[in-house]
């Protein structure tokens, strides 16, 4: 009985001792960054959490527009490449001073065969130190997009990674730089606990002024949406991203909770195999590939009713998509901005007219666990299809062995989801329309082998053309021939649903990063 | 008993080794890491000189021949997804592990022999039909089901536990531990009970079936008729009597549970090597998940053998058959 009573007592003083949480902002995401060297890894959990902590010479404002950070200002060098001006008086973490060496240790570090970074620096010919705060980087060709495809191009201290024997990012092996690190950001690394918790504090000699509040934070990966949820809701995380959009008007509605909703850069599209002489799946396996027929693909265009997806699969959270890149990039093609009507008749119409009266069957590939409800998505694209008689067969599959299968070119039709990671229109141009060109390392994401000689003749002058009107019109053109041709079924962007206390305010940008210079907390 | 224990470790060598071919000849199922470790911004050849240093290329017998011998010096890998060894992420995962582990085997022991006792002594009782139709439930909710209600319930309505993760954790050497800290404590309870909670409901039926065996036994009549207190009887006569088919169904249970406490980690984002498991299937890790297959099939057979040799020493029969059988 005495034990008893003692185990109780013990459950009861457990209980009552409620959790110092007061001053540490505490966020969670799904993916935990796997590692905090900036140069290892080129994807958008690492490089977003180590915006936070690194900064590049310029970053992305609010409305991510490009501005100066460690590079005060920048101007062209004629039509050889950018001159940087750095900013004096800048401080890493430990203490010593940013210069022009760092710079250049840190682009040889980036651009290293050793780094995953690299293909940043593909336009660049020669980087020179000018001074101890100028340094001009020098492109092959005239580069007006530069500056702004290096905002996440981060800089590091030459003098820290050379003393801890991280000169060069390490993906194979550890190295200081997996878990440790010392740049320039307005936080700074306090406690790295890998998959567990990383903690941030503020930096105190950070040049640029703080708009946050915040005194720590704190940074937890949570798989399991149901969790993070729940992690939300009684009031243990400050922010969860993202929210499940299924969940999201559940939240919206609950005390002490704000759902923030916006859109990523991220298009979601249908692709086709262009040069495949026959049907791969489904019962007319064998037979010739209808989808080489330009009609048949409008006519897919006409069938899929992205409205209808948006609204009961996305829950209105979406915005359809006319072109490879949403509104908020730059070079986005105004002037092409309406995208195939829903029109079963018209679609049937289309099939005929290519000699496919009675419809045909194939195989439709799709991840499900990659994109927003990208299975649901699927199946709805099936349904929508055999309304206009051509039957697709589903076959969905984790991420990890769809992009094996898309590469064997295992498909009658795929779906893809698309963020640019420069956010401007010419970055899918040259990942997904150009024809595959492995030398050149050109089109390396279209699957497809859509091909069309205006587009591959405009890829380059589109990279380097200084006039902004002149440049415009060629995205506009390239657009219209991607429209014409339909070598792609662009459906929708994908939405962007965070998940916040109400006491935190705070800013998302449409890359998904999650800053915590622009997050305060009342 | 030497001869014994000896050919038991030899077939459990054997059991360790086919586990791991069978392991690795999955593995290429699973999926490809590749695209994982490699930027939006890959390229064809990246792709191929990725695979080849991996040795991804080279047929599974080959992959597995050449993690043996690495395994057999010591190294079992270099993570693919975190980049660092994957023996220094399993003594920091381990811990976590480990004590919810023994925590929640723990609660289903007590827990689970406590009711049992209870539900037989009063086997008409109306709150012993109630713990033994709730028990029910224990059996047939799943774990995952379990865990998110008592989420909602206890962390979400009421605000008393926390939802998620291990609280604070105090470092001793390389062990980190979380019974030393409020929050720590509070963070175990929710996970141990629903990963415990089938155990218990195990253990629970089985010692009250056994108990209601035991206490039909003419020694436990005589034990009465003598005028002994009643929960002498119980206690002392007839529970010690339950106890050997419980100690093995709870020593098998307790590989169970931490084999099994992979969907608690994820329900509770609970940082033990179940959740790191699971992020290593989705990132196609493969020395995580052959280093985690290994260990856990190392630590089924050894429960089983250690299991196997405390049921000798605990039943004297089975000892003086098998120096019988044995010559």
């Amino acid at each position: 009985m005495t034990f008893k009573r003692s185990a109780l007592i013990a459950l009861g003083l457990v209980l009552s001792c409620s959790a110092a949480q007061a001053e540490t902002f505490k966020w969670a995401s799904k993916t935990d960054p796997q590692t905090m060297d900036p140069h290892a890894v080129n994807s958008a959990p690492v490089l977003g959490f180590l915006n936070n902590v690194y900064e590049g010479l310029v970053r992305r404002n609010k409305t991510m527009a490009v501005e100066g950070a460690l590079a005060e200002s920048w101007e062209p060098l004629g039509d050889k490449g950018w001159r940087f001006n750095l900013r004096k008086g800048v401080k890493f973490h430990d203490g010593s001073d940013f210069n022009s060496e760092d710079v250049m240790f840190s682009y040889q570090r980036a651009s290293s065969e050793a780094a995953d970074t690299a293909s940043w620096f593909a336009p660049v010919s020669e980087v020179k130190v000018v001074d101890d705060y100028t340094i001009d980087f020098m492109t092959k060709v005239a580069n007006p997009l530069f500056p702004s495809s290096i905002a996440n191009f981060m800089i590091l201290d030459k003098g820290w990674a050379e003393a801890n024997g991280a000169q060069l990012p390490s993906k194979e092996k550890e190295n200081h730089a997996t878990l440790n690190t010392n740049g320039t950001g307005a936080f700074q690394l306090d406690e790295r606990q890998p998959g567990l918790k990383t903690v941030l504090t503020p930096f105190a000699g950070w040049w640029d002024k703080a708009e946050h509040n915040i005194t720590r934070a704190e940074f937890t990966p949570i798989q399991n949406s149901a969790t993070a949820v729940a992690a939300l809701l009684s009031n243990n995380v400050d922010m969860i991203n993202p929210v499940p959009i299924q969940d999201a008007g559940r939240l919206q509605q609950s005390a002490g909770v704000n759902v923030i909703q916006g859109i990523e850069a991220r298009v979601i599209m249908l692709g086709f195999p262009h040069q495949a002489e026959t049907l791969k799946y489904g019962a007319d396996a064998g037979k010739p590939n209808p989808f080489k027929d330009v009609r048949v693909r409008k006519a897919v265009a006409h069938a899929v009713n992205v409205d209808a997806i948006l609204k009961t699969i996305m829950r209105g959270n979406a915005q359809p998509a006319s072109q490879l890149v949403s509104p908020a990039m730059s070079g986005y093609s105004k002037a092409n901005a309406a995208r195939p009507a829903y029109d079963v008749a018209g679609a049937k119409a289309l099939l005929a007219d290519a000699g496919y009266a009675d419809g045909f069957s194939f195989g439709l590939k799709c991840p499900n666990d990659r994109y927003l409800n990208d299975e649901a998505v699927c199946q709805a694209v099936v349904s929508m299809l055999a309304q206009v008689g051509i039957k697709a067969e589903l076959d969905a599959m984790p991420v990890r062995t769809y992009w094996p299968e898309l590469r064997k070119d295992a498909y009658d039709m795929y779906l893809l989801g698309w963020s640019p990671g420069t956010f401007d229109a010419e970055h899918p141009i040259r990942f997904l329309a150009h024809t595959p060109n492995a030398e050149k390392k050109l089109g390396s994401w279209n699957f497809g082998d859509f091909s069309n000689d205006r587009i591959d003749e405009m890829l380059a002058p589109i990279q380097s053309e200084i006039d902004p009107a002149k440049r415009q019109a060629m995205l506009d053109e390239a657009a219209k021939i991607l429209q014409d041709e339909v070598a792609y079924v662009t459906l929708y962007v994908q939405p962007l649903v965070w998940g916040a206390r109400d006491t935190v305010t705070l800013t998302q940008r449409p890359d998904n990063f999650f800053m915590l210079r622009w997050v305060t907390v009342k | 008993m030497l001869a014994y224990s000896i050919r038991r470790v030899f077939q459990s060598i054997v059991v360790l080794l086919v586990v791991g071919l069978v392991a690795f000849s999955m593995f290429r199922f699973v999926g490809d890491p590749i695209d994982n470790m490699l930027g939006q911004e890959r390229t064809d050849a990246d792709i191929e000189r990725l695979r080849g240093e991996l040795g991804l290329d080279r047929p599974f017998l080959v992959q597995y021949g050449r993690f043996l011998t690495n395994a057999a010096t010591g190294n079992i890998g270099i993570s693919y997804r975190q980049g660092r060894p994957v023996a220094d992420i399993l003594v920091e995962r381990a811990p976590a592990t480990l004590e919810l582990a023994a925590v929640s085997g723990l609660f289903a022991m007590i827990m689970g022999v406590g009711l049992g006792v209870f539900t037989a002594i009063r086997r008409n009782g109306i709150m012993a039909n109630v713990i033994m139709t709730v028990s029910l439930l224990g059996v047939s909710l799943p774990t995952f089901l379990i865990g998110i209600l008592l989420i909602y319930l206890f962390a979400v309505e009421l605000g008393w536990l926390p939802s998620f993760g291990r609280g604070d954790t105090v470092k001793i050497g390389s062990w980190s531990t979380g019974f030393l800290t409020a929050s720590g404590l509070k963070a175990l309870i929710l996970p141990s009970i629903t990963l415990g909670l089938y155990q218990m409901t195990l253990i629970m039926r089985l010692v009250r079936s056994e108990m209601l065996e035991v206490l039909r036994a003419e020694y436990i009549r005589f034990a009465r008729a003598r005028g002994l207190r009643e929960r002498a009887i119980n206690f002392h006569h007839a529970l010690k009597n339950t106890l050997v088919p419980v100690i093995t169904v709870t020593g098998l249970q307790l590989g169970a549970i931490i084999a099994f406490a992979i969907i608690t980690e994820t329900v509770f984002q609970w940082p033990g090597v179940g959740l790191l498991f699971i992020n290593a299937i989705q990132f196609v890790d493969i020395p995580v998940m052959a280093a985690y297959l290994m260990l856990i099939s190392v630590m089924f057979v050894g429960i089983n053998l250690v299991v196997d040799l405390l049921y000798f020493s605990i039943d004297p029969r089975l000892r003086i058959d098998r120096t019988v059988s044995e010559g």
